[in-house]
């Protein structure tokens, strides 16, 4: 078929932008491979829309990694090819040499910015002609074909550095085959899982996309110490959530007037209700608070609900999920001096005991004795101008802290650690094992002096809620992979 | 950095509004002061002070310090000098006891200033007991004699407590050195206006070498410089003052002129240790404050967190804009073959190579004439000249796994111009026996049924 030369003004042949001052890269591929799922993942942005239905993303959109306003890099999510044939037969149809080939590509946006046939062709090879670098996505669960050729020999058109990303949708592999002919198009060809990513894989792709232009090797850099001081600034605030959400809970105080000689039954139930309703929404809006830290605010879950119910905090079950176990108490309650006098008596005999076998009883006894069962009593108070109140709070459940902080810690390393191009239903389910994951006895000592400070009802300094969230720093530190 | 900036910026903080964003601005555009938190701190006081309905928390406080330790000083003042002259009142009958005097211009001052510096060391562990005994802490209970409406403002404030020692302290001493004063000008006026004859008394048996030897140490710091301030042996003899027997008519009358030389020493020891050494005291305990009120800013609610949006980036990596939300229709209606015929007239393959094609007919037991494979590397033109070529039933084969383009689409709406009927059927791959996943198919439908021919049909 005939072939045109062509002519092309001056000031139209120079790729728009090309030096932009920042990277830019822009996720391109066939439809439904995965390239919204791995802009989200290194973005850490879990509002992007992914699904299975192709088309989905209909126009590009960037996702600037930005201090301060300032733009250190950019990524670019785009619609897939459509009609990929197409766009090559028309570029194939000028006859010019490589060097002019990506103002052919111009041309062709130029040309066809009202078609709606291309509108998606042109939404993703217009940030590549701005200066983008390209990272070309590809299934490899999935066998290659001679399809995917007029893509990549149209990406090839617009001279833009380029990489490609075998991503793995499913179990099957076919990487084998994709290496292969990926390699006659793409200098560098990567694998990458964006619903598993860790960090040091995120570090080690933008190490890889860095290599596309020399002089973005730099600027990446920055970018990656960048991600490094992000987490730890996600860390810090975190923490800083979850020392709140103890100090409130442990010390908040409920209080239900009633007019009456004496409080009902029911008025009873009902403060020991609104101060449980407290606690859970504590929790709850806390969780959400640390959701919107790690940019998770768009997340499902499935979760139990702070369960007070029969409260058996000290059932063997409950106590060596979440909190801790008798012994341990006791134990933690002596080295942290919260006995004195009587306790000390009790606890020697708890502590002989508990290694006989008919522990039970007596323990019970100690138990109650610390506070073990109650979560906090119901008070009276006097006459205030002329009503009485109930009050509940602040927590006596000694075990309480640990259960409500072993929950957050768990929560928050869920969070940190979860991908953001998942889209499904998270389960926040702990086991039993989590507690020997992040409670040392040195912690619990430690931990211990803070709790009953909440519990005193006293004010706490800044000094010393910053102490404490020294503390549980310390344990997200460990927890949550580097 | 005073008091006023401390609870300026811990009322600011009580009602702050400023958004992260506002306040890492302010970090970036004030780099003078970074790293010094303090200064950022006053700075940003500065910077948003406006915001303060009037009056201000630190005008009403101050003024109300300022106003209670107004009055305790002129009270301790009016105490020291009435005290003084009552120390100094001689009834004519009596000489007066130098001692008294002494006690109060060196003895409790001493006593008083060791106890501040003691509770100057336990400032920091809360509320000292030694505070409480302070006067000045008692400047606090005069709260309920105030307006009601500055009583109401000011109980909200929560100070740190190391911050209420030290204020408490400071302003003792301010009372002590107004108290000293009033003993000074009363010995002073005394003197000057009346003859006292002072003498000195004491049941304990000293004798006057002793005593002089201990006046002696007592005026250790102006002895050199002003003999005369300091009582001689002789003196002191002759103003020893018994209570009983006759030693008073003869020697003290005799000397009676020399008796008064006594109170250049009690002016000397009021001025040395009520004033002086208290005014020493007293400049302690303004460095104390400032290094409290250093450490209260720092330990204030909020600080931490204003300071951190000062000085951290502020990090985004998320989309700026935000993305329209994708509606897929659901509602797919498609003619749907459930069992394939034999055979068929023309069979293609989308991007499926005509090997394979091969495989994938025999397997399904189909046979026909005509197998092409379409789309993939073919061209358009290709394309064309194979749907030229067709006729009559077309089975098409596409990778169920392979989402539909609008290629495809293109394609299949040349070809049913052309031809009968067409039935896509999507096959998996031949590793999975060409089995399929629903969810693969369900894509196929929804974009066929947008298609809405009555020539296509798919099988599933
Ligand atoms: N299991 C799994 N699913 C993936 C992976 N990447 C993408 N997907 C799924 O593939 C579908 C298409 O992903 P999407 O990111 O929207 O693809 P795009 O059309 O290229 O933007 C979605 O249902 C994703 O959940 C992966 O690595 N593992
Ligand atoms: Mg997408």
């Amino acid at each position: 078929m005939g072939k045109k030369t062509l002519y092309i003004k001056p000031q139209e042949s120079m790729v728009k932008k090309m030096n932009t001052a920042h990277p830019m890269f822009a996720v391109v591929g066939h439809p439904n491979k995965g390239k919204s799922s791995i802009v989200s993942s290194l973005a850490l942005d879990d509002s992007v829309q992914i699904s299975d239905t192709p088309g989905t993303t209909t126009k590009k959109r960037s996702f600037p990694l930005k201090v301060d306003g300032k733009i250190l890099y950019e990524l670019f999510d785009t619609p897939g090819f459509q009609r990929a044939r197409r766009v090559l037969s028309w570029l194939e149809q000028h006859d010019v040499p490589a060097d002019k080939k990506h103002e052919v590509v111009q041309m062709f946006i130029n040309e066809h910015k009202e078609d709606v046939r291309f509108s998606d062709e042109i939404e993703l090879l217009e940030p590549i002609m701005n200066g983008a670098g390209i990272i070309y996505v590809v299934d490899g669960s999935k066998p290659y074909g001679e399809e995917y050729e007029a893509e990549m020999e149209i990406l090839r058109w617009t001279g833009q550095p380029s990489m490609a990303l075998i991503n793995h949708i499913d179990e099957t592999d076919y990487s084998i085959e994709w290496k292969r002919a990926l390699g006659h198009y793409f200098k560098m060809v990567r694998t990458f899982n964006p619903m598993e990513t860790t960090r040091l894989q995120h570090i080690s792709i933008l190490e890889s996309m860095a290599q596309l232009k020399e002089e973005w090797i730099a600027p990446v850099k920055a970018s990656i110490k960048l991600f490094e001081k992000y987490q730890e600034q996600m860390i810090e605030r975190s923490s800083a959530a979850i020392a709140r959400l103890l100090y409130e809970s442990v010390s908040t105080v409920e209080q239900l007037s009633f007019s009456s000689k004496e409080a009902s039954k029911e008025e009873k139930e009902k403060i020991a209700r609104n101060y449980k309703d407290k606690l859970r929404e504590l929790e709850v809006s806390t969780q959400k608070k640390i959701e919107q830290i790690w940019n998770h605010d768009h997340l499902k879950k499935e979760q139990k609900l702070l369960a007070f119910e029969g409260m058996d905090l000290f059932s063997e079950e409950t106590a060596s999920v979440f909190g801790l176990t008798k012994k341990e108490l006791l134990i933690t309650a002596a080295t942290s001096g919260a006995v004195t006098g009587a306790g000390v008596d009790l606890l020697f005999a708890g502590h002989t005991l508990l290694l006989g076998a008919g522990v039970g009883a007596v323990v019970g006894g100690v138990g109650a004795y610390f506070g073990f069962n109650e979560l906090s009593e119901v008070k009276v108070l006097g006459k205030i101008l002329g009503k009485r109140y109930l009050e509940m709070g602040p927590m006596e459940n000694r075990n309480f802290p640990y259960i409500l902080l072993g929950r957050a810690i768990y929560h928050t390393t869920q969070i940190a650690n979860r991908s953001h191009a998942l889209r499904g239903v998270i389960d926040i389910d702990m086991d039993s094992t989590f507690k020997e994951k992040w409670l040392r006895d040195d912690l619990r000592k430690a931990l211990e002096k803070y709790h009953k400070k909440f519990r005193s009802g006293k004010e706490m300094e800044a000094e010393e809620l910053a102490e404490y969230e020294g503390l549980i720093k310390g344990v997200l530190e460990r927890m949550i992979e580097k | 950095m005073n008091l006023k900036s401390y609870l300026d910026l811990y009322e600011l903080l009580q009602t702050d509004t400023t958004t992260r964003e506002e306040n890492r601005a302010f970090g970036l555009t004030h780099v003078v002061v970074k790293n010094r938190p303090i200064e950022q701190l006053l700075a940003w006081v500065n910077e948003h002070r406006a915001k303060l309905k009037k009056p201000l928390l630190s005008e009403t406080f101050s003024s109300y310090l300022y106003g209670v330790t107004l009055t305790l000083t002129l009270i301790a003042f009016v105490l020291g000098f009435l005290s003084g002259v009552g120390l100094l009142s001689y009834s004519g009958h009596e000489p007066v006891n130098v001692i008294y005097f002494m006690v109060m211009v060196v003895f409790f001052p001493l006593f008083t200033m060791t106890l501040t510096l003691i509770s100057m060391i336990r400032a920091n562990t809360a509320q000292s007991l030694l505070v409480h005994i302070s006067p000045a802490f008692w400047m606090e209970k005069i709260l309920y004699f105030l307006p009601h409406k500055m009583q109401e403002n000011l109980k909200e404030v929560k100070i740190n407590p190391l911050l209420t020692n030290w204020i408490v302290i400071m302003r003792s001493q301010i009372i002590a050195l107004a108290f000293s004063f009033g003993l000074l000008l009363a010995l002073l006026g005394m003197v000057a206006t009346k003859d006292i004859a002072f003498a000195w008394s004491t049941t304990l048996s000293i004798s006057p070498e002793s005593f002089h030897r201990f006046l002696n140490t007592v005026a250790f710091s102006w002895r050199e410089y002003y003999p005369s301030a300091v009582p001689s042996v002789e003196l002191i003899e002759q103003s020893q003052y018994f209570r009983l027997g006759d030693k008073l008519s003869e020697e003290m009358i005799t000397n009676a002129s020399k008796l008064g030389e006594w109170w250049k020493f009690l002016a000397f020891a009021t001025i040395f240790y009520a004033i002086i050494l208290r005014f020493g005291i007293y400049l302690l305990s303004v460095f104390g404050l400032k290094r409290a009120i250093k450490k209260s800013f720092l330990t204030l609610n909020g600080v931490k967190r204003l300071l951190s949006e000062m000085n951290e980036p502020i990090i985004s990596t998320h989309s700026s804009r935000d993305e329209k939300k994708f509606m897929p229709n659901n509602d797919s209606y498609i003619q749907v073959v459930s069992s394939l015929d034999t055979s068929y007239d023309v069979v293609q393959g989308w991007a499926i190579p005509k090997a394979q094609l091969v495989v994938i007919s025999d397997s399904m037991q189909v046979i026909s004439p005509k197998l092409f494979e379409v789309g993939g590397g073919n061209t358009l033109d290709e394309d064309s000249e194979i749907i030229n070529k067709s006729h009559g039933e077309v089975l098409l084969y596409v990778k169920a796994w392979e989402p539909p383009t609008m290629d495809f689409v293109d394609f299949l709406e040349e070809l049913i111009r052309r031809v009968d009927k067409v039935i896509v059927y999507p096959v998996g791959t031949s590793q999975e026996h060409y089995k399929t996943q629903s969810k693969e198919v369900e894509v196929w439908a929804r974009k066929l049924s947008t298609l809405n021919h009555k020539k296509v049909w798919l099988k599933r």
